[in-house]
């Protein structure tokens, strides 16, 4: 009797459910849905494909911002390095995740939990991780929710319940130590995802997965993927590996193809000299790190490339996930931001069309040629102290995160750094079977730029052409993603933990507010009842932002790097 | 036992281990000695430095190394356990031997010269 009276009742709580929910869960997410990118959702990670970071929404704008402040916020626990993904939203419903991927689905107007999700990990393997275990973020789309893992799994969940719907394990972590911390990229009944790489000997490869099944449908080798590949790593250098695609890219419906960013090879600096193409760690260009692929979404093949810095040597990887799709006179446009800080155009065949650059402070070449994208001046280093300090430093010209275009301004708001590392490349011998993660290859110090102090930079300017509008500075680099909205604002969560909102026109700052503790992840706008939200993740810690305590002192001192909440903001 | 005769390669000469490289997958490694040398400062260029700068002298992401006050029981547990969201594990990959060997090069650690 017992148990038969526990079975009726249960009907009757997931009616009740299903009643508060209906609303939210009105439509289902597909390819059309996230293609058309409503102005109430943010239904992938960039926003919607074409990776703009923008919201249409203007209930919250210039004449109103005052009465911005917090509705509510959600603290998702064991923060640790911080919180660092990118939410979505859709139906008024927020789905974010925190370190271990814990993954929930919030009432975007109230916060409450309407599920949560945490997977059982492999911890052991986690202690084991230099860059974990924080994650940045799921996909959504076909009734699921994906999210990987640091022990090299990819789950679907159920949207409405967060009950597991497959569990797909794609790598050897145990082997490899590298798993998953990027989002992934649903278009297409597809779930692309990018392992991590980089500094680990593993060939970095990206998944494409069923999203109705789970089955991995192609893997992509960024590390000698292909026979042309494998001829750019002499002296079967490609085993001591790297590449890897650890940030979400996007989906280009017009050519059927995955566009996405891969990393560096390891190890990252290497005492080549001039003749990289026969000497050193790993002899030739070492195809396809630090470069921008194109693969077909159904098969998995490479349809073009572009690498963005032949024979990496400094870590300015191309992993950063934007690929911003733009329309002028006629033409189509993609800009992706390399982590040099040099921001390349191309078109949609992935052609270089012109080459602009965000930093200041830049000398690890003279320039690129902004018809051909060729490196001009390229400095490769021998074993030894290298004599002028490289700029930028090893964290980027630009961070991993987001810029936001806004097309009702024409303008792109990106963050730039300046900041430079002294540098004493070492000689090593080849790491080519997983030991400790990382293979750097020098001992290195952050500096200042020459003559200056390090600082950061918000731009306003052209995508395409690089002309520059106006710029507000930063005295640490914000290392967080950028927002701009149709309420004609630009949203900027600064490192010391304060959220900025300027006038998306002229960079006047009009609103400002504190988070507690420094920003280092997303940046999203939604709409619940009709009511426009901001929700911003606050958390710091990471490769990134450890060096702040020791290099600017101050609040970095105390702040957390083991903390971290979703704040989210409406008008009162 | 695997892990730890890897690290032994880092040891080698570099052309001799270039020329390993395309016959290691085929050898099957020898059991390590518990006394192997490790090239400590190699390994603080390849996987310590980006957290303990300038080769452990100076404080990064992690403290500086040189002129600690930890005693070696402190700097063998952290080394093996690592600590959550701030260094990663060893444990598995260095042997007793190997971590005292990492211990008597930060003890050795002195400012560079010039
Ligand atoms: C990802 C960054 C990172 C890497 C890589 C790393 N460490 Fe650490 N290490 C730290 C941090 C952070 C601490 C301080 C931990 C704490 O809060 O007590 C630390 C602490 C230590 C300590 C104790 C020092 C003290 O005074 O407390 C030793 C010894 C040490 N590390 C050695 C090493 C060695 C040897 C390696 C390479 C095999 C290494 N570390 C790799 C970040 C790192």
């Amino acid at each position: 009797m017992k148990k038969q009276w526990r079975y009726s009742c249960l009907p009757v709580l997931v009616i009740g459910a299903l009643l508060t929910a209906s609303s939210a869960f009105a439509q289902s997410v597909d390819t059309a849905r996230i293609e058309a990118a409503g102005q109430n959702d943010w239904l992938t990670y960039h926003g919607s494909y074409k990776s703009y970071h923008y919201s249409p929404l203007a209930q919250i704008n210039a004449s109103n911002i005052n009465n911005l402040s917090v509705a509510w916020i959600h603290i998702p626990g064991r923060s640790t390095r911080g919180l660092q993904s990118m939410p979505l939203a859709a139906d008024g419903v927020l789905y974010y995740t925190g370190s271990y991927s814990r993954t929930f689905a919030l009432n975007g107007a109230t916060g409450e939990v309407i599920w949560s999700y945490f997977p059982e990990l492999d911890e052991a393997l986690i202690a084991r991780q230099t860059h974990s275990p924080y994650n940045r973020g799921v996909a959504i789309g076909e009734g699921k929710v994906y999210v990987g893992t640091m022990d090299g799994r990819l789950i679907a969940l159920d949207m409405k319940t967060g009950k597991v719907m497959w569990d797909t394990k794609l790598l050897d972590s145990q082997k490899l130590t590298v798993g998953f911390t990027g989002a992934p990229l649903y278009a297409k009944g597809t779930v692309v995802i990018g392992a991590q790489g980089g500094e680990w000997p593993g060939r970095g490869p990206i998944f494409g997965v069923d999203a109705a099944t789970g089955k991995k449908k192609w893997e992509f080798l960024t590390v000698a993927g292909t026979e042309d590949a494998m001829k750019t790593w002499g002296n079967d250098s490609w085993r001591t590996g790297g590449g890897g695609g650890w940030m979400p890219g996007t989906y280009d419906s017009e050519n059927n193809t995955v566009l996405w960013g891969t990393a560096n090879p390891a190890p990252l600096y290497d005492w080549s000299g001039a003749d990289y193409k026969t000497q050193g760690a790993r002899p030739g260009d070492n195809l396809y790190t630090t470069s921008v692929i194109a693969l077909d979404i159904d098969t998995g093949k490479l349809k073009t490339y572009h690498q963005e810095l032949p024979h990496d040597a400094w870590d300015f990887d191309s992993a950063v996930g934007e690929f911003v799709m733009l329309d002028r006179d006629g033409q189509k446009y993609i800009v992706h931001p390399n982590k040099s800080g040099y921001i390349f155009v191309y078109d949609r065949n992935l052609g270089v069309k012109n080459v602009w650059r965000i930093t200041q402070n830049s000398n690890f070449v003279k320039d690129i040629d902004p018809k051909t994208g060729e490196l001009i001046g390229r400095r490769d280093f021998s074993a030894g102290k290298v004599s002028e300090p490289l700029c930028p430093h090893i964290s980027g010209g630009v961070s991993w995160n987001s810029g936001s275009y806004n097309p009702k301004t024409g303008l792109y708001y990106k963050l730039g750094q300046e900041w430079c590392m002294t540098l004493e490349v070492q000689k090593t011998t080849p790491i080519v079977a997983p030991q400790a993660q990382l293979n750097i290859g020098a001992d290195f110090k952050i500096a200042p730029p020459p003559g200056g102090e390090i600082y950061g930079h918000l731009d306003a300017r052209d995508p395409i052409t690089g002309a520059k509008k106006w710029e507000v500075r930063f005295p640490e680099p914000p290392l967080g993603s950028v927002l701009s909205t149709g309420g004609n604002l630009v949203f900027v969560p600064d490192s010391r933990g304060t959220v900025h909102a300027y006038d998306a026109d002229s960079g006047a700052e009009l609103w400002s507010h504190g988070d507690g503790t420094g920003h280092q992840g997303g940046i999203i706008s939604y709409a619940a009842n009709g009511k426009q939200y901001i929700a911003v993740v606050a958390g710091f810690g990471g490769m990134a932002s450890d060096d702040y305590a020791p290099t600017f002192g101050g609040v970095y001192k105390s702040m957390p790097r083991d903390d971290g909440a979703l704040v989210v903001y409406s008008l009162k | 036992m695997r892990l730890a005769w890897k690290i032994t390669m880092l040891a080698m000469p570099t052309l001799a281990a270039l020329v390993t490289i395309s016959t290691l997958r085929a050898q099957q490694p020898a059991p390590p000695t518990q006394n192997e040398e490790l090239d400590v400062g190699q390994l603080f260029a390849t996987t310590c430095g980006w957290c303990h700068s300038d080769g452990g002298r100076a404080a990064g992401k992690g403290p500086q190394l040189m002129d600690t006050k930890r005693d070696d029981e402190f700097i063998r547990n952290r080394i093996k356990h690592g600590k959550e969201g701030a260094m990663p594990a060893f444990g598995v990959v260095f042997s007793d031997a190997q971590i005292d060997e990492i211990i008597k090069y930060i003890r050795a650690l002195k400012p560079h010269q010039g």
